[in-house]
């Protein structure tokens, strides 16, 4: 700390306050005031040193066993499984899908991709949505069928004599699996009085092949234009086989705690 | 110590550590959850919420009422939360996601209420799992999936201020009174006081004065005279939520059925401000009854092939 | 020798210091006046306001009736409303005082860019004010001390970085080789809060992240605001003030700087252990526990660093008043941390988390660690800026007793109804309102270990005034709580 001798002037510089005239009488509580703080050298003692290991002991030790082996699933800290998959009860489980019939598992992609337009009665909204309930495309070969849900539909369309028009279908390739496709088909073509013949995953995956190269939505002559057949492959009416184990994934085993 | 170089390096490293060890990093671990959904793409849960959830889950912060409720069941192993009925299982990170604010909780000088809308009487319950589940029940025109489970009741009373967000959700994800009867004709003609959860939910529905109880026009009273309801109660009442108002033709549909000394003089009737609603629209909403994947529901399969998940004394220490 | 028998002299090692010093240290003081009393006459505004909203609070949790149809009355604002009042009102205002003038002091050299400081603590009671307002008029976020609604945020943290650039500045123009412990803490909390604060307003309320993450950013937070922020703050002015007033050299540099830098590492990593049990992966909760035991390092090396510093000085505290606030601040610091373990450890958090227990963590951070440390400076710092001493030592006494007395009353009341109510909540053969009903005697107790409190802020409120108002005593002489013969007086 060797610094020059400070004249007062040169300690007030920067001073904005004018006031160092007051200060040449300085405070009795500075004058009297010790030192600036200093600092000793004291070493660490052993006991502080056992110390910090006890802690880091214990915060590894902690660390290390309600740790949930740092994973995001890891709610539990004992490092529990994700809790076994199967234990989950309820509608939504793993385990209940596996047994549902692909008329079952279709009724629920219906629910969730379809209704909102053509109705859980599969009336459809008069004008806008066409039915499904009774049309002739519903009832009809299962490649036309197909052909309007893998690539939707645009443009007016005659359902059981009414003109439909204004809207839109999405196409549902992109969103949709072959199974589902299938599912939600098989479904529509069995319901509100509908009796068509199920549809299987192999034919979607068989047709969706067949409209790779489709771009764009059909138009009614498309569709009109195509035979109205059922896809080759088809079981017969009625008779389609679950796919359990394409439906659910069981749960993985749990892991043994490390 | 001498130079900044490291004083400086070291400030910002320690901070730096925290900063991606307790922020960052769990983000990247559970900052970007989707909803839940079963192998065929439904069941979605959780929803969406509507305008009015959000807008409720404002007046609840605002309001302090996460100063005395928690938003948060603990694990049985962990807590008597779910002897306390709080819940059928832990909450997880997947139930919030579509929250915000997220009102976690710090404190219980009151209830927690997770799982308060799941113990509304069945037609009120905004997306119970019963709904979700099989929504086909409800002849919804609305986009919302949430929107599907709940019943059609009347819109938002006349007067209110236009609601934030598309009013078909609002409409029909939450309204108050469920019926455009009275609340007390509806209480008292109504048979459906049953719990909503078929799903197995344990909650006990008890029916306590005129509205059922954690029905909507429940928890208005409730709001504007807690102690009219359970005189323990130490819950402020927020009555600068409702108005008063002299009755003009007929009483309104969402008026609150009060008794006693709280009851509005002849001639007039309280109802619920559009915050009022809303918040009361957020609490039925409040709902982590569904499963979830990730989580044991208390009650599930009798046949988990693994351990109870934590009971920690049983399973083996997992020493290292 | 005075009566007490302490060797009030300095150590041989400490000449008595200069004329040149003294008189620097004139000038330093000096300079730091305006921009220093500005602080303080804020936070004590602050404090007064916070208190009373504290008895509000207190008393409204037990009787849930009072003024409660009044919209800006409700439990749920006025609450968070004295918390921030308390947070951002009076605690960082009166702590950036006391830092300011502490850098002014160790860096050696007059204040510059007063205006800056100025122009902060204007700005910083503008978003204070706004913040109340807003949360009071029911635009409150909800998130623990980040309830100000934006539009106080942003102007918070604009005061803020006029502040903090100031600091960075002074730093630039310091004299002097070595950087004393003191800086070290403040530079951090400096460096700190902007990125704290900017972290905890971007992740909540900008970008917001998913869900209960927010809950966690919020909870980080809040513990790092009272760690890295006024913890930091505190330490430092303990560091200063102990050494100082009894004219001792610091124990030991090498405890110091592992206190330091484990405090700084251990200390920002915690906060989740108020989630424990939460839905968050076990991980960050169980990290946190763990880094919480971890701050046993900082504690036992800081606390051992103050005792051996105080060895053989302790009988000083019965004249001191800075000594006797700052060495009471410093012992809590042992006691909140020591607390603080105890409740975060999963099969303790299980009967505290969500009771009373965690509202006694945060006044043991805050008020008996932070402030108490804050008053000692103050009682310090006050009279060499006016150039007055304080007038009346009994008031003194009894700012101390009835702080001391009141903090320590609210902690145990807290503490004890909080284990009681967890306990109960967790006997689920009791109804839930039983638990409420055992916390509530407890709660009464918190009521009147709060008047304890705002009788002494009160107290302290006036003789401030007093001090304001150039009423303090013309002396040369310091004022002791007790009478001691002039030679003791040599070191406040």
């Amino acid at each position: 700390m060797n610094e020059e001798p400070k004249t007062p002037a040169r300690i007030g510089q920067g001073m904005d306050y004018g006031e160092q005239d007051d200060v040449q009488q300085v405070h009795a509580a500075v004058q009297r005031e010790k030192r600036e703080p200093r600092v000793g050298a004291e070493p660490l003692s052993i006991w502080l040193i056992a110390i910090y290991g006890l802690a880091v002991f214990f915060g590894g030790a902690y660390l290390g066993r309600y740790s949930g082996n740092f994973m995001s699933g890891g709610l539990d800290p004992m490092g529990a499984p994700p809790t076994a998959k199967k234990a989950v009860a309820g509608p939504g489980g793993g385990e209940q899908a596996a047994e549902l019939s692909p008329r079952d598992r279709g009724k629920k992609i219906f629910a969730a991709n379809c209704q909102t337009c053509h109705q859980a009665t599969g009336q459809g909204v008069p004008g806008q949505y066409p039915p499904l309930a009774g049309s002739e495309f519903t009832n009809g070969g299962s490649r036309r069928m197909g052909m309007i849900v893998l690539k939707g539909l645009q443009g007016p369309v005659k359902v059981k004599g009414q003109q439909y028009g204004s809207a839109v279908m999405q196409p549902w390739d992109k969103t949709l699996t072959d199974q589902k496709i299938a599912d939600v088909m098989t479904y529509e073509r069995s319901d509100w009085g509908n009796s068509a013949s199920p549809v299987t995953a192999e034919q979607i995956a068989a047709l969706r092949k067949e409209l790779a190269n489709h771009p764009e939505s059909f138009t009614e002559q498309d569709i009109l234009g195509a035979p109205d057949e059922d896809l080759p492959g088809g079981a017969p009416a009625g008779g389609a086989a679950p796919k359990p184990g394409e439906a659910a994934k069981p749960g993985q085993p749990p892991k043994p705690q490390g | 110590m001498k130079g900044l170089a490291p004083l400086f390096l070291g400030i910002f490293g320690t901070f730096a550590f925290s900063w991606l060890g307790l922020t960052v990093v769990p983000n990247w671990q559970i900052g970007h959850l989707d909803p839940q959904s079963d192998e065929e793409g439904t069941d979605i849960y959780p929803q969406p919420q509507s305008g009015m959830f959000e807008r409720g889950a404002h007046v609840y912060a605002a309001n302090g009422c996460i100063y005395c409720h928690s938003q948060q069941v603990r694990a049985d192993y962990a807590a008597a939360d779910i002897e306390r009925k709080w819940g059928n299982r832990r909450s997880a990170p997947r139930d919030y996601i579509f929250e915000q604010p997220v009102s976690l909780g710090k404190m219980r000088m009151g209830q927690d209420i997770a799982n308060i809308g799941a113990r509304a009487p069945a037609e009120q319950a905004s997306p119970s799992p019963a709904g979700a589940a099989a929504p086909s029940a409800s002849p919804s025109g609305g986009t919302s999936p949430a929107a599907s489970a709940a019943p059609q009741g009347g819109a938002p009373a006349a007067g209110s201020p236009s609601p934030p967000s598309s009013p078909a959700q609002q409409g029909a994800a939450v309204s108050s009174p469920p019926s455009p009867a009275p609340a007390a004709v509806a209480a008292s003609a109504s048979p459906a006081v049953s719990p909503s959860l078929a799903a197995g939910a344990p909650w006990p529905v008890q029916t306590a004065g005129e509205p059922p109880m954690y029905s909507a026009a429940w928890h208005h009273v409730h709001l504007y005279s807690p102690r009219s309801i359970n005189v323990d109660s130490n819950m402020p009442s927020y009555r600068f939520l409702y108005e008063k108002h002299r009755i003009r033709d007929a009483r309104s549909a969402d008026a609150l059925q009060l008794t006693g000394s709280d009851a509005p003089p002849q001639g007039w009737e309280i109802v619920p401000s559009f915050d009022a609603k809303c918040l009361v629209a957020y609490l039925v909403s409040l709902n982590q009854s569904h499963p979830l994947k990730e989580v044991r529901s208390v009650g599930g399969a009798p046949a988990a092939p693994a351990p109870p998940a934590g009971s920690p004394p049983a399973s083996p220490a997992p020493s290292k | 020798m005075n009566a007490a028998g302490i060797p009030l002299k300095e150590p041989a090692i400490s000449a008595v210091a200069g004329d040149t010093e003294q008189l620097e240290r004139a000038y330093i003081d000096a300079s730091t006046r305006v921009p220093v009393l500005m602080f303080y006459t804020s936070a004590m505004a602050w404090l007064i306001l916070g208190t009373l909203l504290a008895g509000f609070v207190s008393f409204k949790l037990h009787s849930p009736d009072l003024l409660s149809d009044i919209s800006f009355l409700t439990w749920g604002r006025v609450r968070p409303a004295h918390m921030n009042v308390m947070v951002y009102g009076w605690a960082s205002m009166a702590g950036m005082g006391t830092a300011i003038w502490l850098m002014a002091r160790l860096c050696r050299t007059v204040l510059r860019y007063p205006l800056l400081l100025v122009a902060g603590a204007c700005f910083w009671n503008l978003g204070v004010l706004l913040g109340v307002g807003g949360i009071l008029l029911g635009d409150s976020t909800g998130y623990q001390w980040l309830e100000f609604p934006g539009y106080a945020a942003i102007i918070l943290f604009v005061a803020y970085t006029l502040v903090a650039s100031w600091a960075v500045l002074m730093f630039r123009y310091r004299r002097g080789e070595q950087i004393y412990i003191t800086q070290w803490y403040l530079l951090g909390a400096f460096l700190w809060f902007p990125w704290l604060y900017a972290a905890g307003q971007l992740m909540l309320f900008v970008v917001p992240v998913q869900g209960v993450l927010q809950s966690a950013v919020g909870w980080w937070y809040a513990n790092n605001l009272l760690f890295l922020w006024f913890g930091a703050i505190a330490l430092g002015t303990a560091y200063y003030m102990i050494p100082k007033v009894i004219g001792r050299p610091v124990y030991s540099y090498h405890l110091a700087t592992i206190g330091f830098w484990s405090y700084a590492l251990f200390s920002s990593w915690t906060g989740m252990q108020r989630l424990v049990d939460g839905p968050f992966p076990a991980w960050m909760i169980t990290a946190s526990i763990a880094a919480t035991i971890l701050t046993m390092i900082p504690v036992a090396t800081v606390g051992l660093n103050h005792h051996m510093t105080m060895r053989g000085y302790f009988p000083l505290m019965r004249y001191s008043p800075t000594l006797r606030f700052t060495v009471f601040g410093a012992m809590s610091y042992t006691v909140f941390s020591v607390v603080g373990v105890l409740i975060s450890l999963r099969s303790v958090a299980r009967y505290v988390n969500f009771t009373q227990a965690s509202v006694a963590y945060s006044h043991l951070g805050l008020y008996a660690f932070f402030t108490m440390v804050i008053f000692g400076s103050m009682y310090y710092i006050v009279p060499r800026l006016i150039g007055r001493e304080w007038r009346y030592a009994s008031l003194i006494k009894l700012h101390f007793w009835a702080s001391a007395y009141g903090i320590g009353l609210m902690t145990l009341m807290l503490l004890a109804g909080g284990f009681l109510q967890g306990s109960s909540m967790e006997d689920p053969s009791l109804a839930f309102s039983e638990s409420v009903e055992t916390v509530l005697p407890y709660l009464r107790g918190r009521s009147l270990a709060g008047l304890l409190l705002t009788a002494s802020h009160f107290i302290f409120a006036y003789h401030f005034g007093l001090m304001l108002l150039g009423l303090g005593r013309t002396s040369t002489v310091p004022t002791f709580l007790n009478p001691v013969e002039a030679e003791a007086s040599g070191g406040h």
